[in-house]
């Protein structure tokens, strides 16, 4: 029978199911899973995230993830890798289904970072002018003195509010008991804060539907609040001082942030040949008006490159002069030269002991076991139990150099074996943590994925605590090395509070 | 403002209409041939011509066909007058510069280098040419669009219009001199399409309409002449573009041997009168004109970018 143009009354046959998320077969295993607990089931804070995520399909899924992938190109969101030829810039690797950290949690974890960085602060303005300390035999003399990042000219230096590190990321892990430690302090130059800002930017535009169900602490008032940190540290008492970012250049691989920093705060960027140290040893930068004064540089150039009269004779990239217009008082540095003494990674296992010293505190946010391969009780456990340990060496960042002993080989072993008996001062070691993970979109499926988490603490007449921080993620199956240059992604981060209406 | 910071974004000027004009270019030398018979149509040559570009090419394996042209001037990283090269000259000063511009301006002109850099790599058949080169000159029209609606009108601003009106200055030269040279034979077969071949002139430097609002008479080599380099009201006219670069000039510090040397220019080009044929004259004089423009670029570089160091 012909039926054109006639409405069946009978229902259609219904569609094939939906390809959807199936949250049975997500299994963290041993590990502790920011979203989905053991049972499988959605954590308070992440409910309405696993039910919007339930009902998408995974086609839907992948799509958002697409714009995400694409607005990252267009908006030119990108980092660095060293010695890739040509093609310097790589887009930035963002998962859209974001990491999620409850409020009540999150104050407590605020409180440890600003703990910790005072104390830190206090320490360092400590070693540089009495060394009360080493005197009082809390931190060994001799540990200092074998410190690559220990710089002499810096002895008897006064910033401001005797604070050293102004910025600093602290990076936090979560173990599969649930508790979280941090992993290390990144007092000198650390990065990602633009990451974390571009990252909720991105989110927005892709999720928005999300924003409406959910109570987030906002993450866009950092580039404000570190500029209000810079402007405290302005020697000269006017309203608008001259607040610049120092850049190594376009080859860097955080130029992007920097960029995107001096943006956000209206400031200059500069380059160390964009400056110039008068005979007054005031800093001046260049400008097509002739030199004009600087005031406060936040410089995102290592220690070493800053001023080849004092350091790196053969640095281009710093400014001669620089570091003697600091001593002098005349120019604010964020972070001050020499605050790397304390986040040297043997200086890290004294922080607790650090805390309670200045702070007469316990600390609130724990260190990971760590074992010092210089004290000799300590290297024979970390020489027997290598293949269960992470060696780190003392100054090195970026995840370049260390070991990581479960996902090692027995060549790669014996390597660091010899390296920690010919250098046991610079190398540490810490159990493998069993990293928590969190739900990560990997081609069609979604599967869990080991993180950690980079606040950034602000510090200068008062403290100041990024609402979450960027999560960086292990993209690669089982990996633990979270780094963008090693192959790493990245997470929004929601501190979500499960009480607000 | 830095020194530095000036001069990247004067050449983000320069590079973004540069890019634009060469764009123009193809466009419209693509229709062109549509309305020509085959043995009047100028050669693709004139392409390299326009971009002083031939030197180079000639040097390159391919033959002077169409197809190789059309792809050494739009998507040859070799070539730096290729529109990709432009482009990517354009993002790199912007991406150095970003923290100063309009963040909607940097994602636009990364995205046109993106969309054209997908292209790049392969031919540009004529089916696609229209849409690829009107999506440039587009884009960059927005993007000069965008930084005047929503830049503060300050020294950069003005830093990036001295590079956009001197490349429009120099571009619009070079365009008439290819065109009255190279165009324009004096054989007999070319007289009947002598007209439609300076409406083309008019077109590619989207003229044409405005030329007839303005002028009110036929098209006349004379005239065109007249208006392409004396108008002072038509926004690619040479003597309208050096009036914008003494515009933006007044409001720099220190600017005096900089419009010293813009004012030269602009008396030299009122001062000539057009109405003779064009021929080996017009050529010497363009010549001398496109001296006396990169006169007012060394200006500008010595006074703002190098102070002190010429």
């Amino acid at each position: 029978m012909v039926q054109s143009g006639i409405k069946s009354p009978q229902p259609y046959a219904r569609k094939k199911a939906r390809s959807t998320i199936d949250w049975n077969q997500y299994d963290s295993g041993e590990f502790y899973d920011e979203i989905i607990s053991h049972s499988g089931r959605a954590r308070p804070a992440t409910r309405s995230l696993v039910a919007f995520i339930r009902k998408q399909t995974i086609k839907h899924l992948v799509s958002r993830q697409h714009a995400a992938d694409l607005a990252i190109q267009e908006m030119g969101i990108t980092f660095t890798v060293y010695s890739e030829g040509q093609n310097i810039d790589r887009s930035w690797p963002m998962d859209i289904i974001p990491r999620i950290i409850p409020l009540q949690e999150w104050r407590i974890l605020e409180e440890g970072l600003i703990q910790r960085l005072t104390a830190l602060n206090m320490f360092i303005d400590d070693i540089y002018n009495k060394q009360q300390i080493l005197k009082d035999k809390i931190v060994p003399q001799d540990i200092i003195n074998s410190s690559p990042e220990f710089l002499k000219e810096c002895v008897g230096a006064k910033p401001r509010y005797g604070v050293w590190s102004h910025i600093c990321g602290s990076d936090l892990v979560r173990d599969n008991d649930g508790t979280v430690y941090v992993l290390e302090d990144n007092l000198r130059v650390p990065s990602g804060v633009s990451y974390m800002l571009e990252n909720r930017a991105i989110s927005k535009r892709v999720l928005p539907q999300l924003f409406d169900r959910n109570s987030i602490l906002p993450v866009a008032d950092y580039p404000s609040q570190l500029f209000d940190m810079l402007v405290s540290l302005s020697p000269r008492a006017i309203k608008h001082p001259e607040i610049v970012v120092m850049t190594p250049g376009v080859f860097n691989s955080a130029y992007f942030e920097h960029a995107y920093l001096a943006q956000r705060m209206g400031a200059e960027l500069v380059e160390g040949a964009d400056l110039v140290v008068g005979s007054d040893d005031k800093v001046y930068m260049k400008t097509i008006r002739g030199l004009s004064p600087v005031d406060v540089i936040y410089r995102r150039i290592n220690d070493d490159f800053l001023d080849p009269d004092v350091f790196r004779p053969e640095s281009a990239l710093g400014t001669p002069g620089l570091f003697r217009a600091w001593r002098k008082g005349n120019v604010g540095l964020a972070n001050a030269p020499g605050a790397g003494v304390a986040d040297d990674k043997v200086i890290y296992t004294f922080v607790p002991a650090i805390i309670k010293y200045y702070l007469d505190q316990d600390p609130i946010i724990p260190n990971v076991p760590s074992f010092l391969c210089v004290n000799s009780t300590h290297r024979k456990h970390v020489l027997e139990n290598l293949a269960n340990m992470v060696v780190k060496p003392a100054n090195e960042s970026g995840g370049y150099g260390m070991l990581v002993g479960p996902a090692s080989t027995k060549k790669e072993r014996a390597l660091f074996a010899d390296l920690i008996k010919k250098n046991p001062r610079n190398y540490m070691a810490q159990p493998a943590l069993k990293l928590s993970t969190a739900p990560t979109l990997c081609g069609k499926n979604i599967e869990p994925r080991h993180l950690d988490l980079r606040p950034f603490v602000l510090q200068g007449k008062n403290h100041y605590v990024t609402a979450g921080g960027l999560t960086r993620v292990a993209l690669r199956k089982g990996s633990l090395v979270v780094n963008s240059s090693q192959g790493g992604g990245s997470k929004d981060t929601w501190i979500v509070d499960t009480e607000a209406g | 403002m830095l020194s530095r910071t000036a001069e990247r974004v004067y050449w983000l000027g320069r590079f973004l209409e540069r890019s634009e004009n060469t764009a123009r270019l193809m466009l419209v030398r693509h229709q062109a041939i549509l309305d020509l018979p085959k043995e009047v149509q100028p050669g693709w040559e004139i392409l390299l011509d326009v971009l002083g570009a031939h030197e180079n090419f000639a040097a390159l394996p391919g033959v002077a066909n169409e197809k190789n042209i059309i792809s050494y001037v739009f998507g040859e990283r070799d070539n730096p007058s290729s529109i990709i090269s432009s482009l990517t000259s354009a993002r790199e000063n912007m991406r150095t510069t970003r923290e100063i511009l309009p963040s909607e301006a940097w994602e636009r002109v990364n995205s046109l280098y993106l969309s054209v850099a997908r292209r790049s790599t392969k031919d540009l058949p004529r089916g696609m040419r229209h849409s690829v080169l009107t999506n440039i000159v587009q884009s960059s029209q927005q993007i000069t669009g965008l930084l005047a609606g929503s830049m503060n009108q300050d020294a950069a601003y003005q830093f990036i219009r001295l590079g956009r009106n001197l490349e429009r200055a120099d571009m619009s030269t070079r365009i008439i001199d290819a065109a009255s040279a190279g165009l324009m034979g004096d054989e007999e077969y070319i007289i009947p399409f002598r007209n439609v071949l300076w409406i083309s002139v008019l077109q590619s430097l989207s003229a044409y309409q405005m030329y007839r609002l303005n002028v009110q008479r036929n098209v006349s080599p004379q005239d065109v002449l007249g208006f392409l380099f004396q108008s002072p009201v038509f926004p690619r006219a040479v003597a309208h573009c050096l009036g914008e670069i003494e515009y933006s000039v007044k409001l720099l510090p220190d600017n005096a041997p900089v419009l010293k040397a813009a004012v030269k220019v602009r008396r030299k080009l009122k001062a000539r009168d057009f109405s003779d044929q064009p021929g080996a004259a017009l050529h010497d004089f363009i010549d001398q004109l496109q001296i006396q423009l990169e006169d007012v670029h060394v200006a500008i570089a010595n006074t703002w970018f190098s102070p002190g160091e010429s």
